[in-house]
């Protein structure tokens, strides 16, 4: 079966809260519901996140020797977000060399994106962080490896690196692993204008797939799957390879009214389609490394101090816990729950089996 | 505290833990509720750390799949909280107090093609279907669960496992190591669930995956190279002997030619010619006579019996959150399960009554 292009231009979302099997599948899935955003509040979101980090580090380093923040530069949202682009150009790479496919490397840029929406790189430095994205899509996407291959096969890391933050990345993403890709929506496409009356030579369609498909790739560096459709995008990124094939195509379902929508999506791919300049990079990546939150950098006196906070408070759940139990079984009447002693009991025989 | 620990602790706050339920390879689950609603939910908590490759495969299969599939016939999924389920169809197809109508079969099966029609959809495979996947609320729905083995399907040229499905429940073409096929194991499994609804005992038990190939060729003939073209062209493809073709007729005696007909269409051999779960909602055995069971009619075992009751009594302000639960669901290879329901079987009806019968046992 060929997966159809979504209609173009999608409607907004009905949240009437029902599941409705009438709605396009795709209007079901988490990433049209979580996970697309307009430019502006991609912005606040990132503004907001960069404000709250700036204002939590600067208070640790206060906390630890008064003073000691006053002539730190912390990275700017704009910042952040050119490091994290040069990250999405590692993953590339890296899917070059273990010959990944497409969905893999696509799955991990897109994980690396939504990440830094609830996180910031202050925090969690990008490098670990694309190393644990990749990671995830390769296990996500049915493509799964050993840890051992994967982090053997990349200069100076080790599991740990990928571990440590394998459950952060996860639960950063909600959960939400399915990605609805933009390559895949342009090879529904592609086999659409296959399909076109007088369609144009087998040469020529060829080789404007293979344009588009490369738009499609500078895309991923943009915002445009956080904000567009796949199938608009890949629409876009078709108009930039051939604009009067992607008008008939539009044409031929309808859907003239996507042609509006998809030219702020090819400005957005060649405006900010650009691998941003590796020395600008180094000097923010420099810079991180004196802002970044000493909570989170292993070994320092701030992450100690988090560390044994945190014990501290887990030891007090857990005598909580412990005295609760204890109430419980001397209140008790010894005879009156047989019956639910009975079922944990049953519960947990299945542990060995 | 950062942005993703502070959700996380929010949502949290959301369920309380009361008791454990179960355990599985890569979960352990609790039964829960929900603060504010009273709810009753299963909460799966994931195993971390413990696998040397991270995130087990399974838990991400089933999380990625449960998160994006929202239907009345699929297990919800509220964050890795499921909502809790009182039974399952193996229980009551093991229970022998029930007595099973067609129209009851008919609500089942109808209900199982449309929760399986909507991950086809989705362009999902379960691959893991099997009377005991399917759960059944206390109003009666029945809901797809156990994702931990579906996937996307592959693109036309890219290889899947074959290594799935439980063997009493898997189609012969996976039997002889077929690594690219499609909705059509699903299918093979529903009319393996269907024939043991009406035949309250599994159709094809096969002891070994050769034997499950004799038991299948056994029950519906050798497949001829016309039924089923290259299938001996397959990987593991063995010949297992040549059994004659028996009319379905012949076992299941009471069954309804429309009801044959539906199975039939499920149990060929050529995986491209089953029926899809599309086709089959709307195959004629649905809208003949008898209709299918009211939710409210269906059969429902002792356990989901006490659940309602207690609900009810919930109502009326007499919590006793200290009740014995339900049947125990928990993460596969469940033979906790299979223990309980086991005894189950000619106990018939006085365990409802007996309420002190479950101190007399280990």
């Amino acid at each position: 079966m060929i997966m159809a292009v979504e209609t173009l231009p999608s409607t907004p979302p009905q949240s009437d809260g029902q599941s409705s099997s009438k709605k396009p599948i795709y209007e079901g899935s988490t990433q049209f519901r979580n996970w697309r955003f307009s430019a502006a509040q991609l912005h606040a979101t990132r503004t907001s996140l960069n404000a709250g980090a700036v204002a939590a580090i600067r208070h640790t380093f206060e906390a630890n020797s008064p003073g000691s923040s006053s002539d730190i530069q912390f990275l700017t949202a704009e910042e952040e977000i050119l490091l994290v682009k040069l990250y999405v150009t590692k993953i590339t790479q890296l899917c070059g060399h273990f010959r990944f496919p497409e969905e893999v490397e696509a799955t991990a840029v897109s994980y690396l994106k939504r990440f830094y929406l609830k996180n910031t790189v202050m925090d969690w430095h990008p490098k670990n962080v694309m190393l644990t994205a990749l990671f995830l899509a390769t296990k996500t996407t049915n493509h799964p490896i050993s840890l051992e291959a994967y982090t053997s096969n990349i200069p100076r890391t080790a599991p740990s690196d990928v571990l440590d933050l394998e459950f952060l990345v996860a639960q950063s993403l909600a959960f939400e692993f399915a990605i609805w890709h933009v390559h895949r929506a342009l090879w529904g496409l592609w086999l659409d204008l296959q399909d076109l009356p007088d369609p144009p030579s087998t040469e020529k369609l060829q080789q404007c797939y293979d344009t588009a498909l490369q738009h499609v790739r500078t895309s991923r560096m943009t915002d445009a799957d956080l904000i567009y459709t796949p199938s608009q995008i890949a629409l876009a990124c078709m108009s930039l390879a051939d604009a009067d094939l992607a008008a008939r195509w539009a044409r031929s379902k309808d859907a003239e009214a996507a042609l509006d929508i998809i030219e702020s999506i090819k400005d957005l791919i060649k405006g900010d389609g650009t691998v941003p300049s590796v020395e600008v990079v180094r000097e923010i990546d420099r810079r991180l490394r004196l802002c970044k939150n000493p909570e989170k950098v292993v070994g320092s006196k701030a992450y100690l101090a988090k560390k044994e906070q945190d014990e501290k408070d887990a030891e007090m759940k857990r005598a909580k816990k412990a005295d609760l139990t204890r109430k419980a079984m001397e209140e008790s009447d010894p005879f009156g729950t047989e019956l639910s002693t009975e079922a944990q009991n049953i519960a947990e025989l299945d542990e060995d089996d | 505290m950062d942005a993703v620990e502070k959700a996380n602790a929010d949502r949290q706050r959301r369920w309380t833990k009361d008791r454990k339920v179960g355990e599985g390879t890569y979960a352990v689950v609790y039964q829960g509720r929900e603060a504010a609603t009273g709810r009753k939910v299963a909460i799966k908590k994931i195993k971390v750390g413990q696998f040397k490759d991270g995130l087990d495969m399974s838990a991400i299969r089933e999380v990625k799949y449960l998160r994006e599939l929202h239907h009345q016939n699929v297990i919800e999924n509220l964050n890795l909280v499921l909502e809790f389920l009182d039974t399952d169809l193996e229980m009551i197809i093991k229970d022998r107090t029930l007595v099973f109508l067609p129209a009851d079969i008919k609500a089942w099966i109808a209900m199982t093609f449309r929760g399986l029609e909507f991950c086809h959809r989705n362009f999902i495979l379960h691959r893991d279907l099997k009377p005991n996947n399917l759960l059944i609320a206390s109003d009666g729905q029945l809901k797809l669960a156990d994702f931990g083995l579906a996937r996307d399907m592959a693109d036309p040229g890219y290889k899947m496992t074959c290594q799935v499905i439980t063997r009493w429940y898997r189609p012969p073409e996976l039997l002889f190591g077929a690594r690219y096929y499609s909705t059509g194991v699903d299918i093979w499994s529903v009319g393996c669930i269907f024939a043991e609804l009406m035949l309250r005992t599994p159709y094809l038990p096969g002891e070994s995956d050769m034997d499950q190939l004799k038991t299948t060729f056994r029950a519906l003939g050798t497949p001829t190279e016309e039924d089923w073209p290259g299938h001996t062209k397959l990987p593991d493809y063995v010949p297992v002997g040549q059994f004659p073709k028996t009319p379905l007729r012949e076992l299941f005696t009471a069954a309804s030619g429309d009801a044959l007909n539906l199975l039939q269409r499920c149990l060929t051999y050529e995986p491209r010619k089953r029926i899809s779960a599309r086709e089959a909602l709307t195959h004629p055995y649905f809208t003949a006579l008898p209709y299918p069971s009211h939710l409210s009619k269906l059969p429902k075992t002792a356990s989901q019996i006490a659940a309602a009751t207690r609900v009810q009594e919930e109502v009326e302000g007499n919590v006793d959150q200290s009740a014995p639960g339900p049947a125990v669901r928990a993460a596969p290879p469940n033979r906790l399960k299979r223990k309980m329901s086991g005894d189950e079987i000619g106990r018939s009806v006085a365990r409802k009554l007996d309420f002190s019968q479950p101190a007399t046992q280990g």
